[in-house]
């Protein structure tokens, strides 16, 4: 309860903090609107020209990846700050701000980077996907699996940050580590039956980022099938896996910089 | 003579020290040896997916769409600039007074930056990748043309530094000019041909992109890499691609070196 009042005050005080420059929020949200639009422009330029993902109509497609974009800004919402500001201590040497104060370190630097940046993102994945899923025929059925599998595809992609926040410990300064995760997550903007079957098992359970948009969208499409239910399982195991080894990495600060 | 002889031994040292300083990171550019070849294997299935039994796409066939892909993330290694990011932290901070002081154009010091930075871009990212994508994944990737394409990556070098360098000066009558830079990268991403080949666009776009600079960045060079006969709606020739490309260099030379000298004057030295 303790924790929930202090992640809720720090919540209040990111708004606050962006209504004091709110041309700055506005613009950002604007933008981060605007590349919510462009950003699924690969597949319009692809069914504008005729062509199509077999078996996909454009409006599924799109929903495929306005849900991952709305999975991306909520992680982005909760966890990405957690990465750059990790990453602005290790270079720094000045983590052990962090670990002074009387909470634990990754709860902390969650709370206090709630980013209110990552509204536009959110609010532009979710019109997209409302957009979609009334122009695709999504079917009303399959909204609880949708949660479940939105649910577990926000883990991954907090899992995901977390990840690469832990790697800044050892590997200092690079600021391209993100790239990296961004290729990876590639595999679960497209339908996945695109992809051979290796590459299929490795984004559903190993790093399972076609749970983040694929899984869900089928899910509300009524295209799920019986094992993407499952595939919460690895979700859930790769959170926790980004929240173990983050907390390990903390042990191995060495306060140097870099 | 010797004014140009003085200059080009500036622009050694330059690069030379911003190479050894880089070479301390170079673990970062290696990040591309994974990054290029994951984003490619995307791009290879999409467009398998999409192609399916058709031969041609917008007039362009499988194959060489696949090989744009390829050489596309190449060119990106060879011409990455930053001088935006640069120049806006310089005049934010305040710290471009210690280049306002300088014998030096500021400008010729960070294109000098920018070759050392992408020397060691060729070797840690361009060459591993370059190999990648020729052997394992058995792309033709040879430039048809060799001085034809060296020409066109010199100048998408060149026109990338001129209007990252535009942009950069935004800085000099905003103080926080990072949405600018945003919005730039988002559209040029677009419009240079990096997500998707121009010719898919519909001809009336790809007209009005010959007037704006960003398809000279990219898709130009791309298609020259790859010998295309017949670039974008105009159906330009490789020679007239690359006369095309040279005249919009130099228009984005003059153009900077404009909005420099106007900015120039605004410029406080105090920060923000």
């Amino acid at each position: 309860m303790r924790y929930i009042k202090i992640y809720l005050t720090c919540v209040r005080i990111a708004f606050s903090q962006a209504a004091a420059y709110r041309t700055d929020f506005i613009l950002g949200n604007v933008i981060t609107l605007l590349s919510n639009i462009l950003f699924p422009l690969v597949t319009v330029v692809i069914y504008a020209n005729g062509a199509e993902f077999p078996g996909w109509t454009m409006w599924e497609v799109l929903l495929i990846q306005s849900v991952f974009s709305m999975s991306n800004g909520l992680s982005a919402m909760l966890t990405n700050g957690v990465l750059w500001v990790t990453f602005d201590h290790i270079r720094e040497g000045s983590f052990e701000i962090v670990l002074l104060k009387p909470l634990p370190p990754l709860f902390y630097l969650m709370a206090i980077n709630f980013s209110t940046g990552s509204l536009g993102h959110f609010a532009g994945g979710l019109v997209l996907t409302i957009v979609s899923a009334l122009n695709s025929g999504a079917d009303a059925c399959g909204i609880p699996a949708f949660l479940l599998l939105f649910a577990a595809g926000t883990a991954v992609m907090c899992g995901l940050d977390l990840i690469m926040a832990a790697i800044s410990f050892k590997w200092v300064g690079n600021s391209r580590i993100p790239e990296i995760f961004d290729s990876i997550s590639e595999f679960g903007k497209y339908p996945l039956g695109i992809f051979p079957k290796p590459l299929r098992i490795l984004a559903a359970f190993v790093i399972p980022v076609a749970v983040v948009g694929f899984f869900p969208a089928s899910a509300l499409l009524g295209r799920s099938e019986s094992y993407m239910l499952l595939a919460v399982i690895p979700c859930a195991v790769f959170l926790a896996f980004g929240i173990w080894l983050y907390n390990r990495m903390i042990k191995r600060y060495e306060g140097v910089g870099g | 003579m010797s004014w140009l002889k003085h200059k080009l031994e500036i622009c050694r040292a330059v690069a030379f020290v911003t190479y050894n300083e880089w070479s301390a990171y170079r673990s970062h550019s290696l990040v591309s040896v994974f990054v290029g070849p994951v984003y490619f294997i995307v791009q290879y299935f999409i467009w398998t997916a999409v192609y399916g039994d058709s031969s041609s796409f917008g007039g362009m066939e499988l194959e060489q769409t696949v090989r744009y892909f390829g050489v596309s993330a190449l060119i990106g290694y060879l011409t990455m600039d930053f001088a935006d990011w640069n120049l806006q932290m310089l005049v934010r901070t305040g710290k471009f007074l210690t280049f306002a002081l300088r014998p030096v154009h500021h400008r010729f010091f960070a294109l000098s930056q920018k070759l050392g930075h992408r020397v060691l871009g060729f070797i840690f990212e361009f060459l591993p990748c370059f190999l990648i994508f020729l052997f394992v994944f058995r792309i033709d990737i040879i430039p048809v043309h060799i001085g034809w394409t060296v020409l066109s990556v010199a100048l998408a070098f060149l026109m990338n530094f001129y209007v990252n360098y535009c942009i950069g000066m935004t800085a000099f009558y905003f103080v926080q000019a990072r949405g600018i830079r945003t919005v730039y990268q988002l559209v040029s991403s677009v419009f240079s041909g990096v997500l998707v080949p121009l010719s898919f666009f519909p001809g009336s776009v790809q007209w009005v992109m010959m007037f704006l600079p960003f398809q000279y960045t990219n898709y130009i060079t791309a298609m020259v890499w790859s010998g295309s006969e017949s670039i974008g709606e105009l159906g330009l020739t490789i020679p007239q691609a690359v006369m095309f490309q040279g005249v919009a260099t130099v228009v984005a030379a003059l153009f900077s070196e404009l909005v420099y000298r106007a900015s120039i004057k605004r410029f406080t030295a105090v920060g923000a």
